[in-house]
């Protein structure tokens, strides 16, 4: 599965600009140092962090997209920051629960 | 590099191989030597006669290499030797010489997976210094992230990448979080990449502490913006092959990470 094919599916909004890639599991943190130690390469990001700092650490693990979940605004800074790195942030009105089920359904697991 | 690249041997000057060469000039022709080599330049030439060592010389260049495995026969090797010119001698012609250079050269910085590292010698190597300024949270990951681009460059292997990336975040977070400054110094060489992370700030107290999972020092605003929930350094420990951790109350920690390649 790709970002594209679940920016369509699950009708998520791409905020900053970024080339579409492979999407191998989930991973749901709201805290950094908890990203950097547990997810994959390749994982989906879910969290409510909206910090700009979110984008050295969705680069840095090669997270596949952020997904801002409960349709909480990401400020303009963390955008731009993110298109500069080619990192995906995607906006989901969904809160993470509901998104995690949905995610669940179409066949990612925790990778 | 060029003696790696041209597996050439050294006539003269073993003392002064890591010269700067700014400059590549290849001509048989000594009158187009003075009049369009740069300075810091080396010469590659079939000429083997003092001639191209003065030449040489008279166009601020930092030496000579002789193609075709000639050797000049004449006072050249004094005349290097008193005005400091280096004096290689490579089997190759001269276009395999040029392609080798080049080849080397892109290899070294546009990131032909890992030719710089094959054709190298022990002459390889590079070095980066960075820094980070203590609480300045705007910026946090910036120096990491360099440090990533600058490996993903050379062409290393992207988990090897991503065990430096990481450790490097974890410690600059540490000093974004904890101390005032920090300087941080990366340097590859043929099968070692390190990572030094020297900070001016209160140091750890008790590192076999510091080092356990879970454990943390910091505030609930850092913990708000996601950091600080205790992973740093068993992180860093978990993803280097070696790590030194040395630190002393009120003047500052210094973190020595390395991976082997």
């Amino acid at each position: 599965m790709t970002t594209q094919d679940l920016i369509t599916k699950i009708g998520l909004k791409p905020l900053s600009k970024f080339e579409h890639r492979d999407v191998e599991g989930v991973f749901v943190s709201d805290m950094l140092s908890d990203v950097m130690a547990g997810a994959k390469s390749g994982n989906l990001w879910l969290t409510i962090q909206t910090h700009k700092s979110i984008v050295p650490a969705a680069n840095l693990v090669d997270v596949s997209a952020v997904i801002i979940t409960s349709g909480k605004e990401v400020p303009q800074d963390t955008v731009d920051l993110a298109s500069k790195y080619n990192i995906a942030i995607l906006s989901s009105d969904l809160a993470t629960f509901e998104l995690v089920g949905k995610l669940y359904g179409l066949g990612l697991g925790a990778k | 590099m060029i003696k790696g690249a041209l597996e050439a041997s050294v006539i003269e000057g073993v003392d002064r191989l890591d010269t700067e060469v700014e400059h590549i000039y290849a001509s048989d022709l000594m009158s187009d030597v003075l009049a369009f080599g740069r300075p810091n330049s080396i010469l590659l030439t079939g000429l083997a006669t003092q001639q191209a060592v003065i030449s040489a010389h008279m166009a601020e260049f930092v030496g000579v290499v002789f193609i075709r495995g000639k050797k000049p026969k004449d006072g050249s090797e004094k005349f290097a030797k008193d005005n400091q010119l280096i004096l290689l001698s490579t089997k190759l012609d001269m276009y395999e010489a040029c392609v080798r250079i080049d080849s080397t050269r892109r290899g070294r910085y546009s990131g032909a997976k890992g030719s710089w590292m094959r054709q190298g010698t022990e002459e390889m190597s590079l070095s980066r210094e960075f820094f980070i300024q203590g609480s300045d949270f705007a910026n946090a990951g910036m120096v990491s992230t360099k440090v990533k681009s600058i490996l993903k460059k050379i062409g290393f292997d992207p988990k090897l990448v991503r065990r430096v990336a990481i450790s490097t975040y974890e410690g600059e977070m540490n000093v974004v979080m904890h101390a005032k400054r920090a300087k941080v110094d990366l340097s590859v060489t043929p099968g070692l990449i390190q990572v030094v992370i020297e900070d001016e700030g209160k140091g750890i107290p008790d590192v076999e502490l510091a080092m356990q999972e879970g454990f943390t020092t910091a505030t609930e605003e850092m913990r708000a913006m996601g950091f600080g929930s205790g992973m740093g350094l068993p992180n860093i420990k978990k993803n280097s092959d070696e790590l030194d951790i040395r630190s002393e109350v009120e003047k500052g920690t210094t973190l020595q990470m390395r991976f082997f390649i």
